[in-house]
């Protein structure tokens, strides 16, 4: 049979971005197939809200003027703290789970020896769980909005957007750093264990940085993390905009700017490596 | 159509060092082992060529270096006459991959959407070029069930489909029968002859000497990292010729 004539119509130049397409597409196939992960997710986050509602409550008489700039209130507080680090965790770890997956599997091969750019394969292969991470928070402050008395009223839309993209920027090369010690080292990777460790402890998920002796306070203006909450909390809770809050974003535009270049540099010598050592398939 | 070998391999060595730490700490050459010496390679397009030898012989990193899934310490390969080393996407384009592992697919995902998948990674449209290719490895049956639930031969078959979508010029198989049952093997075997009688050039690794026989075309046999081309008698039994050259090259 012939078939290699029928096969000259299927060529046509389709563009990156359906290529990128082709992974969320793969990516949302997979969620759907798990139906009830997505629910187990969703009830996740319900009952932690629920746990640090009722502390809110506990703490609600307290004089904690720590809070003071952000309303005075824990839960409002705390809620945005989680609802970032659940999106921090994502930027840190989805790149080398997909890199992890796809060496066990074989699948990162059979990327690789298709004409498709390794930057298109890292940035497409986690669009989708930041696309997840994204409904993530919306989830946290649909909760928030609904069930907890959290309110929306005040804040700035468009600088809560910007943060919410400044966060991703700048987190997004510390997840190809790992995901690149990943690709070298399998399972050594100090990047995510650091940094979410750090972030947890210095970035002021739980509590103000301010309760924090002032050498460990300093520390933490290292983390951009740090700075993407701040900015984050500011928007939503006082309703600052971009004019009161340019500092933030010029130092996560900064991030992002000195580790965007560094990070897939690395990625790539550790490709070269694993290609090198021949490791791209060990696990 | 370009008058350049399909595949030239020149001077080409691959050496894998143990993996420690201090390896990445020292421009020394670690310890490891030579995977490939020398190894010089022409095929002309519609050539083939089968790769036999023991394991741990050379032939997996030859065909993966030129799939440009490794890169070699020493030489150079070149697809249609440009360097895959610096072009791995225009080589990429012509090469058809087809590996040794049948799990390189997503598990949850069916036949069809992990075709479509890996379709659009070439820049190909699923819609098109899928059927074709389903149906002459009789895949349809199939396509729409979980990867996970296949057999070990719906899952070759599968990987076959994977690197033929593309209608790659040049085709390389990494064992394309191994732990496949008598009937499917010989299909498999039928739709290579197909494909070399479509002027395709294809290089394949394997242990089954009736294969070679089957293909027809070169004879590679490797050993040590080393690759020596032996041309079979007309009827000569390729057993025969094998163990001979075998042992012929482990009493010099």
């Amino acid at each position: 049979m012939k078939i290699w004539k029928i096969f000259t119509s299927g060529r046509s130049k389709i563009s990156i971005l359906t290529k990128i397409r082709a992974f969320f597409v793969r990516d949302l196939y997979e969620e759907l197939s798990y139906p009830l992960s997505f629910t187990w997710r969703v009830g996740s986050i319900f009952f932690k809200l629920v746990t640090f509602y009722f502390l809110g409550r506990l703490l609600a008489g307290a004089l904690l003027p720590e809070l003071s700039p952000y309303g005075g209130q824990y839960f409002p507080f705390v809620l945005l703290g989680l609802a970032l680090a659940s999106f921090q965790g994502v930027a840190l770890t989805a790149v080398s789970n997909r890199i992890l997956y796809g060496m066990y599997t074989g699948t990162l091969e059979a990327m690789l020896v298709t004409p498709t750019p390794l930057a298109v394969i890292i940035f497409a292969s986690v669009l989708y769980q930041f696309f997840l991470a994204l409904l993530e928070i919306l989830i946290y402050l649909g909760f928030g909005v609904g069930l907890f008395g959290f309110s929306l009223g005040s804040a700035n839309l468009a600088a809560t957007a910007v943060f919410l993209v400044l966060a991703l920027l700048s987190q997004l090369p510390l997840g190809i750093l790992s995901a690149a010690f990943v690709l070298v080292f399998k399972k050594d990777d100090p990047v995510t264990v650091i940094l979410g460790h750090l972030s947890a402890l210095l970035g002021g998920v739980y509590f103000p940085l301010k309760v924090l002796p002032g050498w460990v306070a300093t520390l933490s203006q290292f983390i951009p993390f740090t700075h993407a909450l701040e900015g984050l909390r500011q928007a939503v809770l006082n309703g600052q905009g971009l004019t009161q809050l340019g500092t933030q974003a010029i130092i996560l535009c900064a991030f992002a700017v000195a580790l965007f270049p560094l990070s897939l540099a690395f990625f790539a010598w550790a490709v070269r490596q694993a290609k090198r050592l021949g490791t791209l398939s060990q696990f | 159509m370009s008058s350049a070998p399909a595949v030239t391999v020149s001077n080409l060595s691959k050496y894998f060092p143990q993996l420690e730490l201090r390896q990445f700490l020292t421009w020394r050459r670690p310890p490891g082992v030579w995977a490939l010496k020398d190894v010089e390679l022409e095929l002309a397009p519609g050539e083939n060529l089968t790769l036999v030898g023991p394991n741990g012989s050379g032939k997996t990193t030859l065909i993966k270096l030129i799939a440009t899934l490794l890169v070699p310490d020493q030489g150079r390969i070149f697809v249609h006459g440009r360097d895959a080393g610096r072009h791995p996407l225009e080589a990429r384009r012509r090469l058809g991959y087809i590996t040794a592992n049948e799990y390189s697919f997503y598990g949850r995902l069916s036949g069809r959407q992990n075709l479509a998948f890996f379709a659009q990674l070439h820049g190909l449209d699923p819609r098109v070029v899928i059927p074709p290719v389903a149906r002459r490895l009789k895949l349809e049956p199939h396509l729409d069930r979980r990867f996970f639930s296949y057999s070990t031969g719906i899952k070759r078959r599968l990987d076959i489909a994977r690197g033929l979508l593309h209608q790659p010029d040049i085709l390389l198989l990494d064992e394309p029968t191994s732990n496949l049952d008598p009937i499917t093997a010989v299909e498999i075997r039928e739709l290579l002859v197909e494909l070399r009688n479509l002027g395709k050039t294809i290089i394949m690794v394997t242990h089954r000497l009736e294969e070679a026989e089957k293909l027809g075309g070169r004879l590679g046999i490797m050993q040590e990292g080393r690759l020596r081309e032996v041309r079979p008698a007309p009827g000569e039994n390729m057993e025969d010729l094998y163990l001979r050259e075998v042992q012929d090259q482990y009493s010099h």
